[in-house]
């Protein structure tokens, strides 16, 4: 069964169309990369799927569940929804970390919060709060920055940042983690750092959708890419297909100008 | 002579300091009640689709609750303080009400003019605020709530300290506007001296009362943007 299946999204804003009936479903454990050039839609799809947008039609379905299908009168509840949310997580461009926590407080924050709700949360504080320090911690180890705990994101490079937010994404433990251009505000120095740590999470098996301009390492580190144009999916298909047979005319000047230019 | 005067002035300050507490207490809840009014886009929107062909259509937006705050914002701020006085205790007069007490004129008039200043502060620091903060709390599935309060809200009081310092220590002298009703605060101790002994010191002595107060607060404004300067936003 895959875990998440897209038919026929449809998003406009205004009057432009920016998604025009996006299908394509991923299995567990799959990487899946999305190509193509600014104003295709890879960011809009995104955002659709992580409920920061909410698309005009189509459907999605997660784990066998459908949480969005307008047409069929599909309606999350308040619960529902935020569960949905949690199935995702979400690391963007921006990082987006709290300034005013330390790194560990970052990455525990959500954590924390939800923890509250718990019904024994009063009997347990202390092993509770224990336990996410420690989740935290062990995240925070997987993406090389634990001796930076205490630091605050101010103190950090933006590759640094870059990755307590994987970590803080993380910790939520969602089903499938998305990525919005990861490094597209990093030198090139930087970018190295955070993919490396994209790259163990997929030797890992962790579910990814990657929007990205870095085409070796989509070709690399992907399961399956997608090449979107026009709001469409143009190809899809494993790396070597959508980068060689594969390939349209479009595809093929937009990632000639992508590797000339880098 | 110089501490009967020193000592009515310091009954006047006592004034001047009950007027400045009392408006920052409730001027700063009711300017938060006012900045979140005119960012409430509670209301209607009006679709109005263009005849001709090629136009865009444009839609118009209804929000009685933002607009009736921006309203109040403009009379309050557009108008001096001193007739906001006069006008809140006269006012009842003219209509056949009775009138407040004086000092409760006092602070009705400050509290809105200084609620109405606050407000505006209040909203450019929230709107200031990234909206991938707020994303970023929604995506980790935090309530718009948590993530107000938890996330935006001390982003939001840094970012609001260096201006909300400036308006607190204008408080301080407008507080000097309450004699044009009577009420006996500093300004108003010191000017009995020049009716009653043709005495000009005492008013010019009421500087040191205004200066050092002020310098107390700039040292705790400074000390506050201090404590917050561990992080960047």
């Amino acid at each position: 069964m895959s875990i998440l299946e897209v038919k026929d999204l449809y998003k406009n804003f205004g009057k432009t169309q920016v998604l025009r009936g996006i299908s394509f479903s991923m299995q567990q454990g799959e990487v899946l990369s999305v190509i193509g050039s600014s104003g295709s839609g890879k960011t809009t799809l995104l955002r659709c799927l992580t409920s920061l947008e909410r698309a005009d039609g189509g459907s999605i379905t997660v784990g066998g569940k459908v949480v969005f299908d307008p047409a069929a009168g599909v309606n999350l509840s308040k619960e529902e929804a935020r569960a949905n949310q949690l199935q995702f997580g979400m690391v963007f461009q921006q990082f987006n970390l709290f300034p005013q926590y330390s790194v560990l407080d970052n990455v525990t924050l959500a954590s924390r919060l939800h923890a509250k709700e718990r019904a024994d949360y009063r009997e347990n504080k202390k092993e509770i709060l224990a336990q996410i320090e420690e989740h935290a911690k062990e995240l925070l180890d997987r993406v090389g920055l634990l001796q930076k705990a205490e630091n605050y994101p101010c103190q950090l490079s933006g590759g640094q940042q870059q990755r307590v937010a994987i970590a803080r994404a993380l910790a939520m433990k969602p089903a499938i983690l998305c990525f919005d251009e990861p490094t597209s505000a990093l030198d090139p120095e930087l970018t190295g750092e955070v993919l490396s740590v994209i790259r163990s999470l997929a030797a890992q098996k962790t579910t990814m959708i990657i929007v990205t301009h870095e085409m070796g390492f989509a070709r690399d580190v992907s399961d399956t890419v997608l090449f979107m144009e026009e709001g469409r999916v143009a190809v899809k298909g494993a790396p070597d297909y959508v980068f060689g047979e594969g390939a349209t005319p479009r595809m093929r000047s937009f990632i000639g100008a992508v590797t000339n230019y880098g | 002579m110089f501490w009967q005067v020193t000592f009515s002035l310091l009954e006047g300050f006592g004034m001047t300091l009950t007027i400045f507490a009392l408006t920052l207490l409730f001027a700063i809840p009711l300017g938060l009640v006012i900045a979140f009014g005119s960012m409430s886009r509670l209301g209607i929107v009006v679709h109005r689709f263009a005849g001709g062909a090629g136009e865009a259509p444009h839609s118009i937006a209804i929000r009685p609750i933002s607009s009736l705050c921006k309203f109040i914002v403009w009379v309050i701020r557009g108008t001096p303080l001193m007739l906001q006085l006069i006008v809140i205790y006269y006012g009842p007069g003219l209509l056949g009400f009775s009138l407040l007490p004086r000092f409760t004129a006092v602070l009705v008039a400050f509290v809105i003019n200084y609620a109405c200043y606050f407000s505006e502060i209040f909203r450019g620091g929230i709107e200031s605020i990234p909206h991938g903060q707020y994303e970023a709390g929604q995506v980790l599935g935090m309530t718009r709530t948590q993530t107000f309060f938890h996330v935006v809200l001390l982003q939001v009081i840094k970012r609001i300290v260096p201006p909300m310092g400036n308006e607190i220590i204008t408080l301080v002298k407008d507080t000097s506007l309450a004699r044009v009703i009577a009420v006996y605060e500093l300004i108003w101790n010191a000017q009995a001296y020049i009716k009653m002994h043709g005495l000009l010191w005492p008013l010019l002595y009421t500087a040191v009362f205004y200066l050092l107060f002020s310098g107390l607060l700039s040292l705790l404004f400074g000390y506050i943007e201090r404590k917050l300067d561990y992080f960047k936003a």
